[in-house]
């Protein structure tokens, strides 16, 4: 098997891996490759800072997402799409659907707990990551779908964010708040089984903030069957034939030792590894002989319009230069060879060298994808 | 003063940037030379299941500073840790804290409530500032740093009344404060300039600078090539080489492009930030933290007039 025709099988790839890996132009390089070959491909991105809208030379991506310009690669079959997540439109659109009906809709959307949850704080990003992806890849539009996923390397708890709302919403959860604010919340303080724990939350938290909680989770409790049913959903795409994980690294300690780490998650979570893609590699190969024996002759030939010293100075640059790269390539070469080793489990390996410039563009992106896809990868 | 002095003399260093940039490593480097220069200083490695403070100084950090060299405690502020702290300041009993902390409904609650588990880490961070002269944080990636800063903010909105209010309030003024500063670690290439841009502009619009933001720029390659050179660089390369002969040039033309996407940085950086970045070559170490974190530490030390042979850990 080569990785070529094992990317063309899938249905969704998810990226994941550390900041700073190159994660967003991996997930870019595989969508743009698939589409390449005639796949209606959609990269999603839920990274803030805009990166793969930056990569692909877009400006102001819209919501809905944006076909990219494939022009340029009149052998380009297919199409590739992108979309950033914004999480509070997602949310809301979410909320609008499995809401009873349009009053329930409307109070929550309007309550100021639901808006700070969904817009301002942390996580809910990472939440509505794997519900966005639900809807893309069950809407059927897309061949492939490619997930970019956000920077963490803690774990791969954002794929559980929608079970951290699920258990925070579970009934008995529920039961428990619902169960005062029946009774008048107040009133229920000062009796009644949960009343001492919910007197200290009240002395830690607010007693405006429970009473402002409270109201919003009675409109959440007739949301919680559709957050369930969607939660087991997104739960079974992770774990579909045609899903895989790619975890993506540098070739630096920290990064192959979080790259180790998610492997070992994603087999302890039963989720399907496709295998590790070592990003940014330098390469070069030691030699004996110094700059001068090797050019001596051809730089003198050239730099006879030149000044003096120039000929030189730019040979002892080289060394200095050829000496750095050799031992940055050897150092790295040791960093990543137990992540080498240890995806000798099933996984593939691959290596892609840094390229001599930025990657910023679809050349770019497709040199990258090139070296991913069309070089033979390691594949015990 | 230039910007290293500055920002040790202050009291809090939120230390961010792109991921991979190395800020955990400039953090506790900060710490190293914040330590020399006499004060007394405390790094806190934040919410993080995989601490990094064991690979870089001798043991592992624990939610209570350990000390790890004369005037520098490192302190892991978990979620558990720092939420006990909190509920510990407003119920004294200690028991009951515990029954509170035990009830599962309770720790589901706090587990998913907005913007709890940011607040309760930031509060402990600012308990812990009474202790210390200085407190260095090694903060989340850019866009996460952000929102944890933000927090404040939206919780003096959410939590109308209250002692969740009042703490959000403190902690607004903390992070207003002229001593408290940020620093972001950048790297001279594009992707992680437009990064460090975006989240630098952001966080001026909500007001999340106390003192004036410091920018680092990591792995900066200089000085560059004359014009002379670079033209008879670009003539080998557009010779017929031998595979030797072009390893070498090949190198060079890398080091050259390090070179120009270094300058470009400084440029695009210095406008964003109104002050010359703090360059700060490649350094050797190859990789292991402890040796990173030395040789920074080294570097950086070097710019406050504090010497290898001052420096408490290395």
């Amino acid at each position: 098997m080569d990785l070529n025709s094992w990317l063309l099988n899938k249905k969704l790839v998810v990226c994941v891996g550390s900041g700073g890996v190159g994660k967003t132009t991996t997930a870019a390089s595989v969508g743009l490759w698939a589409a390449i070959q005639g796949k209606k491909v959609m990269v999603l991105t839920i990274d803030p800072a805009k990166r793969l809208a930056n990569s692909l030379g877009l400006e102001g991506m819209p919501p809905e997402g944006a076909k990219i310009d494939l022009s340029s690669m009149p052998d380009a079959k297919g199409e590739l799409w992108a979309m950033m997540l914004d999480s509070r439109h997602t949310f809301d659109d979410l909320i609008s659907r499995i809401a009873p009906s349009d009053e329930v809709r409307d109070r929550i959307l309007a309550n100021h707990i639901y808006q700070q949850m969904s817009a301002t704080f942390a996580g809910s990003q990472d939440y509505m990551a794997t519900e966005r992806i639900y809807d893309v890849v069950s809407d059927g539009d897309f061949d492939i779908v490619v997930l970019d996923t956000p920077p963490v390397k803690n774990a791969l708890d954002f794929l559980e964010s929608p079970g951290r709302l699920i258990k925070f919403l579970d009934q008995q959860v529920l039961a428990w708040f619902l169960e005062p604010a029946k009774k008048g919340l107040i009133g229920s303080l000062m009796s009644g089984g949960s009343a001492l724990v919910l007197r200290l939350l009240s002395a830690v938290l607010g007693k405006a903030f429970i009473e402002d909680l409270t109201e919003f989770m009675q409109d959440f409790e007739s949301l919680f069957e559709g957050f369930r049913v969607r939660h087991d959903e997104v739960q079974k795409l992770f774990r579909a034939d045609g899903t895989t994980f790619v975890t993506v690294c540098a070739p630096t300690e920290s990064s192959t030792d979080v790259a180790t780490f998610f492997q070992e998650e994603l087999h302890e979570r039963e989720l399907p590894r496709g295998g590790v893609i070592v990003n940014q590699r330098h390469r070069s190969d030691a030699g004996t002989d110094s700059a001068q024996e090797v050019l001596g002759a051809i730089v003198a030939k050239l730099s006879t319009d030149l000044e003096d010293k120039t000929a030189t100075s730019l040979l002892a640059r080289l060394s200095m230069a050829h000496k750095r790269l050799t031992d940055l390539s050897a150092a790295e070469a040791s960093v990543i060879s137990p992540l080498r080793k240890a995806s000798m489990g099933g996984d593939f390996y691959q290596e892609v060298p840094r390229l001599d410039t930025e990657v910023n563009d679809l050349e770019s992106l497709r040199r990258i994808g090139h070296h991913i896809f069309a070089v033979p990868a390691v594949i015990p | 003063m230039n910007s290293v002095a500055k920002l040790l003399s202050g009291r809090v260093i939120w230390v961010t940037g792109k991921g991979g940039t190395g800020k955990t490593s400039f953090a506790a480097a900060l710490a190293v030379v914040g330590a020399a220069k006499g004060r007394k200083t405390l790094l806190c490695e934040v919410d993080t299941s995989r601490p990094a403070m064991a690979a870089i100084f001798d043991k592992p950090a624990d939610f209570e500073p350990v000390t790890m060299a004369p005037n520098l405690d490192v302190s892991n502020v978990h979620w558990d840790g720092a939420l006990a702290a909190y509920v510990q300041t407003y119920i004294p009993v200690k028991r009951l804290v515990k029954g509170v902390l035990n009830n599962r409904v309770v720790r589901r609650f706090l587990d998913f409530a907005p913007g709890a588990r940011e607040m309760f880490i930031l509060s402990r961070i600012v308990a812990l500032l009474d202790d210390y002269d200085l407190v260095v944080v090694d903060m989340h990636a850019s866009g996460h740093a952000y929102s944890m800063l933000d927090i404040t903010r939206s919780a003096a909105r959410l939590f109308r009344s209250g002692p969740m209010l009042k703490r959000a309030q403190q902690l607004q003024e903390v992070i207003t404060d002229a001593q408290t500063h940020t620093a972001f670690v950048a790297l001279p290439e594009e992707m992680v300039v437009n990064e460090t841009l975006e989240t630098v502009e952001r966080m001026r619009e909500a007001k999340l600078f106390g003192g004036e933001p410091v920018v680092f720029l990591n792995r900066a390659t200089l000085p560059s090539l004359n014009d002379e050179e670079r033209t008879l660089l670009a003539r080998l390369n557009a010779e017929e080489l031998t595979v030797q002969a072009r390893e070498f040039v090949r190198a060079g033309v890398w080091e050259d492009r390090l070179e120009q996407a270094t300058q470009e940085s400084m440029q695009r950086l210095g406008e964003a930030f109104g002050h010359t970045p703090v360059l700060v070559p490649p350094v050797g170490g190859g990789g292991i933290p402890r040796h990173v974190v030395a040789q920074l530490a080294v570097a950086l030390g070097r710019q406050v007039g504090v010497s290898r042979r001052e420096l408490p850990w290395t």
